[in-house]
């Protein structure tokens, strides 16, 4: 897998390239900004980007903002945002081409480093990954009945499902059986009156939508 | 005796100086009328008059250091400005409580100055008329003759040395004792008239706090956003490399390193606890948010998440001071949260307007009210944050709801 990076810190784009190298991910190239990145796009056609929230000229939000513009030029083009603080909005600015190939991690997850290579490769492979604390944001926003009725072993299931985790994957988390995660996530799509979904980003982005929009 | 004859001879001067400009001063209530009468021509007192203000404060400010130097007094400076623009000298003019210290002062330095520096002259000048007329008395004519005091005929030697003696000594000695205290007492009533009242004094330092602590605020806003961005690009990114290194050499390590295993555990572990510590700070601090988006964004990213469904209301706000889109942050946040914890509302309204230099908050919830300040709820510290702007906030929250927090935040841009 090739990716390309874009983070003007270059602390942490050495970190990263350290990292990934030892994952046997190709980084193509890192750039700082976002005209940078549309180049290293076009010339490197990579699997997916990791992008910095804050970038260069103004450091605000130029890393969602360029997340966006070549998702429109690219479309389905994977991307992974990193950001030292996570906000629902920028969660829902991501989401909102309902696509899939979607990441919005907080950068403390990277340093986990086996589960965020695993993130990036659910990224790429056009799944959807969502910090937690995304999704403490949406439930607590929910506020309503429906959200309060799920219980915390299922909160803790949709936020593994909303990491872009697969059934297997969440059994082991939680040592449960791939039965219960079954069961689990049976109950919170019947519990949120949302129609059960098949497999893959599309669950997440059913519940991550129908969160959003309470 | 040195410093008597000192302060005779600074009194006279002061006097003598100020007697033809005493008089020059009665020129000002005329010169005054007509600049504001000279409106009717066509507007030209529009113009005219806010001069006439501004010179009438030179005028009287030229008095008022003289009079000080005289005293040995330090000055305050006072400001001689009107400002830019023919509406803003206008406003100086009519409203500045200086205006009405000068006019004052116009028919006190008349009423007071020509007498004073008449005195003054007459004190001053007989001594030396006695000096230079007694030993002429004899080119005076016989039926006009030289007189002492005015009264007594000088036709001799005798006579003239008693001149010189009684009528050059004797106002000598006048102007001698009389002199000093005269300035002095001129001097004072000057002063007294120009200087502000401690009613002034006190309105114009609380002028002066104002606009100095509304700076102070924005500098501290503009410091906070400073150190969120340092800590963001500093502390916080060596925090996440550090991390990421330790990471990577956890999972270098064979299955059975032990110990290191473990050591290494605990930095990654504490590396990734000081990282949720940092945003936590950061985020009571200076929202991250707030420093990308400006507060438009930051308030819809504060009511998309909310606990309750809210909806947001927002003016045209322009520019503001950092301090005060923080301060509306923390404002709104805090009311959601006690919405959401306490109210049970299902719905909360937050509507942000500016009226000039004001900023408007109102968050309004359809929960059950009675809230109680006392008793540890965010209500308090919203009180501080607004009082802290000088703002002013109301919470009316009857048994039975609904609650509504209203705060008003000077904005001055």
């Amino acid at each position: 897998m090739r990716v390309v990076i874009a983070e003007d810190n270059v602390l942490l784009s050495a970190g990263l390239e350290l990292l990934l190298g030892t994952k046997g991910i190709d980084v193509a190239a890192v750039v700082i900004d976002h005209p940078g990145l549309v180049e290293a796009v076009d010339r490197h056609r990579p699997d997916a980007l990791i992008v910095d929230v804050r970038l260069p000229p103004s450091f605000r939000d130029e890393g969602i903002r360029a997340a966006l513009e070549i998702r429109r030029a690219h479309p389905g083009l994977p991307v992974l945002v990193l950001s030292q603080y996570v906000e629902k909005v920028y969660a829902r600015e991501l989401l909102s081409d309902g696509r899939g190939g979607v990441g919005y991690l907080l950068k403390d997850r990277v340093s986990r480093v086996s589960e965020f290579v695993d993130g990036l490769r659910r990224v790429a492979a056009g799944g959807t990954v969502m910090d937690p604390e995304v999704i403490a944001q949406l439930l607590a926003g929910g506020g309503t009945h429906a959200v309060d009725a799920l219980t915390a072993r299922e909160r803790e299931v949709l936020t593994l499902m909303a990491q872009g985790m697969g059934n297997n994957d969440i059994g082991q988390r939680l040592f449960i059986t791939d039965n219960a995660v079954h069961k689990h996530v049976g109950n919170i799509f019947s519990k949120l009156g949302l129609p059960p979904a098949e497999g893959g980003h599309r669950r997440v982005l059913a519940v991550l939508a129908y969160l959003d929009s309470t | 005796m040195r410093e008597r004859l000192q302060n005779l001879w600074r009194g006279g001067r002061y006097l003598l100086t100020g007697l033809p400009a005493a008089m020059a001063t009665l020129l000002v209530p005329p010169l005054l009328t007509a600049a504001a009468l000279s409106t009717g021509l066509g507007g030209l007192g529009l113009v005219l008059f806010p001069r006439a203000v501004g010179g009438l404060r030179w005028w009287a400010e030229w008095h008022r250091r003289r009079a000080a130097a005289l005293l040995d007094r330090p000055v305050s400076p006072r400001p001689l400005d009107l400002g830019e623009g023919t509406l803003a000298r206008w406003r100086q003019a009519l409203r500045a409580p200086q205006t009405r210290r000068d006019l004052r002062w116009t028919l006190r330095n008349i009423v007071t100055g020509i007498p004073a520096g008449l005195a003054a002259l007459a004190c001053l000048g007989m001594p030396v008329y006695a000096v230079l007329a007694g030993p002429l008395w004899w080119v005076f004519p016989a039926d006009a003759p030289l007189r002492l005091l005015g009264v007594v005929p000088v036709t001799g030697w005798g006579s003239a040395v008693a001149m010189v003696v009684v009528q050059g000594g004797g106002f000598a000695a006048l102007a001698y004792w009389a002199v000093p205290r005269l300035a002095a007492f001129h001097a004072n009533a000057c002063l007294a008239a120009l200087e502000p009242s401690e009613q002034d004094r006190l309105s114009e330092r609380v002028g002066e706090l104002t606009e100095s602590r509304a700076g102070v605020l924005d500098a501290h806003g503009a410091e906070l956003r400073r150190i969120e961005r340092d800590l963001h690009d500093g502390t916080q990114a060596r925090l996440v490399a550090i991390a990421m290194r330790l990471g990577v050499a956890r999972e270098s390590l064979p299955d059975d390193a032990g110990a290191l295993a473990d050591l290494l555990r605990e930095a990654h572990e504490g590396a990734e606890e000081a990282m949720t510590e940092l945003r936590d700070v950061i985020r009571t601090m200076y929202p991250p948010i707030l420093a990308d988006r400006g507060l438009p964004g930051a308030l819809s990213a504060l009511t998309a998440r909310a606990g309750v469904p809210a909806s947001l209301d927002l003016g045209e706000l322009g520019r503001l001071p950092a301090a005060a889109e923080a301060a509306a942050y923390f404002i709104v946040a805090e009311s959601l949260t006690n919405a959401a914890k306490h109210s049970g509302a299902t719905e909360v309204r937050v509507r942000i307007t500016r009226d000039g230099g004001r900023l408007l908050v109102e968050v309004t919830d359809d929960g059950i009210g009675g809230v109680d300040e006392s008793r540890g709820t965010g209500v308090i510290g919203i009180r501080r944050r607004v009082a802290a702007l000088d703002g002013i906030m109301i919470v009316t929250s009857p048994p039975g709801g609904p609650t509504s927090v209203s705060v008003e935040l000077p904005c001055a841009s």
